[in-house]
């Protein structure tokens, strides 16, 4: 298995008074709150702990977000480039640019050839889907989103991958008659990430052999989502693959004990409890991130009486909105956290015994990403989990084989 | 979507989009866009038009339960789409009536067909960029929080405004599959043609702008500088409306509405 560190720069500094008394963390705070002084500290302090994984062996994950105080990285190429030209060893996942929200996959397609050819081969692509608040704060229409998506990735794909000279792209979201891009990627193959918990997506992320991230979705969901993709794949007579192809998101946090890695872990749930805050406007309220006959249930403002038939919601077995796996995470303890496997905290041997029941759990995967950074994190307390987690866990974690689980286990 | 409105609620198929309509009334045909929502087969409206015009009043692709093929997804469409089914109605002229955005697909038809019109009616409508770059003209009801469009929308809320938790399934999966062709087609630029505007002088037929005094969502000003792009439009206010006319005052706009007809 291998790890990498993912932190998504977020910026807790705003006075609670303010966040109290705010409908949305997210889109319509006013950037007065953000002081960029604080800001350019905690970018300072992010690629510090990039650099520190790169020396401790683990890959690094850049990410994108916009507008909000979960995370200031709206421009995911700018860090991207500077850890291609900074890092030496660690791979280098952009999970990734959201290219759903951008105008101009071939420029995007520049930009990660561009940092592939500075970090000489060592970028890999994750595509991420969006949505709520992000769709207001990039002017982005939600009901075609997902469409915008897979033709993005496929326009990228073939800009990243041609190299007879321009061709044509004249798709239904994007147009570029002249593509052609300079330089061309240092790799002439890129693996190929994908982040959605959605079953749907899920299929034809399997179908498509990318990795499959499922971030902080627990052991169902998680299961799920992987048994979509293998059952995708089988249905479309494509080979199986291994765990390898698989990857989870979760928060780490490693102390000498596990009374510390508890502690702290517990200041990881600020990403839960604080930065979700969305306006309905955002979030269930916004059209075309869920069918009508679940999206209709959400205009309500008191629950649904008990005896005026089922809840709509929970009978679309399988399919949690996302806006209904938030409001699951809003008020989570670190014990929930814990028992659900959205969070591995504790001494090294704790953590390495967490992760490793929770892969066997859902079948195995190979890939580990740790959000070790959010909310009140301090600088130090980030690096000495980088450093324990580098050391005390991951060799053991490396040992763990890319496996091909029997079919009837992924079923 | 296999559910039908209520009779009077019918169906029309243009070419491959199966679209809800309801029929009612006799005389010169009358054909009501809606607006944000479709109308109720019974609304009050409806009903008033209908006892001096044979009113057809379609629910828009992808509103209520009008099909919408997977490659119709804009206002270009809506407005091929209006002008087959009125070329399909054999009559010599109809009278068109569209409200908010409806009122921007029936200026867009008026636009490109005075020829089969014979009056023209605008409640509300959108369709323009009017304002400076930096002024949005319409409230943005999809980035705005529910609250705040509540209030904008309507001069009584507590008395017009649709209770949600009052409404039954069927009629909750209907307003979210409206709300979606909604942004679908009007996401962006947001409710409005950048093009509209320099054609709205073709419209040579007698027109009527009608406008809720209390409309927050495109405020009245908004409409009288619309009345004045098209020759001789008449403007009038509906005192006691917001942006939704046809069902805070039905029984004065359909005044309004009937006294322009029998000019």
């Amino acid at each position: 298995m291998d790890a990498w560190w993912m932190c998504e720069v977020p910026y807790p500094h705003v006075p609670q008074s303010v966040l109290d008394a705010t409908d949305s963390v997210r889109a319509s705070l006013p950037n007065r709150w953000c002081d960029p002084r604080i800001a350019a500290d905690l970018f300072e302090q992010a690629i510090d702990h990039y650099l520190l994984c790169d020396d401790m062996g683990l890959n690094i994950v850049a990410t994108e977000h916009h507008a909000g105080i979960n995370s200031l990285l709206g421009a995911n190429p700018m860090l991207v480039s500077i850890l291609a030209r900074q890092t030496r060893k660690a791979r280098i996942l952009s999970l990734g640019t959201l290219v759903s929200l951008r105008r101009e996959p071939v420029r995007i397609a520049e930009e990660y050839a561009t940092a592939d050819v500075i970090s000489r081969g060592r970028l890999e692509l994750g595509f991420v889907k969006s949505g709520g608040s992000e769709m207001a704060s990039a002017n982005a229409n939600p009901v075609n989103n997902i469409e915008r998506y897979w033709e993005a990735i496929d326009l990228i794909e073939k800009a990243l991958t041609h190299q007879d000279g321009p061709f044509s792209w004249e798709g239904k979201h994007f147009t570029h008659r002249h593509v052609n891009i300079w330089p061309r990627p240092w790799q002439e193959r890129f693996r190929m990430w994908a982040a959605t918990g959605d079953p749907h997506t899920a299929a034809e992320v399997g179908r498509r052999g990318m990795v499959h991230t499922l971030v902080l979705r627990g052991h169902d969901g998680t299961k799920r989502a992987y048994a979509a993709y293998r059952k995708a794949r089988v249905e479309a007579g494509l080979p199986p693959v291994s765990t390898d192809n698989f990857a989870y998101s979760a928060f780490i946090s490693v102390g000498d004990t596990d009374e510390e890695g508890q502690r702290v872990g517990e200041k990881l749930l600020w990403f839960l409890n604080t930065s979700l805050k969305s306006a309905p406007q955002y979030a269930q309220l916004l059209p075309g991130t869920a069918p009508p006959h679940i999206a209709g249930q959400a205009w309500r403002t008191r629950p649904k009486p008990q005896s005026s038939g089922p809840n709509l919601v929970n009978a679309e077995k399988g399919v949690a909105t996302a806006q209904e796996n938030a409001m699951k995470l809003v008020s989570m303890t670190v014990e929930q956290a814990m028992a659900q496997g959205l969070l591995f905290a504790g001494n090294p041997d704790s953590v390495y015994a967490q992760i490793k029941k929770f892969h066997d759990d859902v079948g195995g995967f190979g890939h580990l990403n740790m959000l070790g950074r959010t909310g009140f994190v301090t600088h130090a307390e980030s690096e000495k989990n980088i450093r324990l987690f580098g050391k005390e866990v991951l060799p053991r974690l490396k040992e763990i084989a890319p496996a091909m689980p029997a079919l009837e286990a992924a079923a | 979507m296999t559910e039908t409105l209520a009779p009077p609620a019918d169906r029309l198929r243009v070419r491959d989009v199966d679209l809800e309509i309801v029929r009612r009334g006799r005389g010169r045909t009358l054909l009501f866009l809606h607006g944000f929502h479709p109308l109720n087969p019974d609304a009050r409206f409806l009903e008033r038009l209908s006892r001096e015009a044979a009113v057809l009043a379609p629910s828009h692709p992808g509103f209520g339960a009008s099909s919408r093929p997977e490659d119709f997804e804009t206002v270009y469409d809506l407005v091929h789409l209006y002008s087959e089914l009125i070329d399909g109605l054999r009559d010599d002229k109809v009278t068109l009536v569209g409200a908010s955005f409806g009122g921007w697909l029936a200026a867009e038809i008026a636009a490109l067909r005075p020829h089969q019109l014979d009056r023209l009616v605008l409640v509300d409508a959108l369709g323009l960029k009017l304002g400076d770059r930096e002024t949005q003209d319409i409230l943005d009801i999809f980035n705005t929080h529910p609250d705040t469009v509540r209030r904008e929308s309507w001069h009584d809320p507590d008395r017009d405004a649709p209770d949600f938790d009052a409404m039954s399934d069927e009629a909750l999966t209907r307003h979210a599959r409206d709300w979606e062709a909604l942004s679908l087609y009007g996401w962006e630029p947001y409710m409005y043609n950048p093009r509209l505007k320099r054609w709205l002088g073709r419209i040579a037929l007698p027109t009527l702008v009608l406008w809720g005094a209390s409309d927050g969502v495109v405020a009245p000003d908004y409409g009288r500088r619309y009345a004045a792009l098209i020759p001789g439009a008449r403007f009038a206010l509906v005192d006691g409306a917001g942006h939704h006319p046809e069902r805070e005052q039905p029984d004065a706009l359909a005044d309004h509405i009937l006294d322009f007809l029998d000019r």
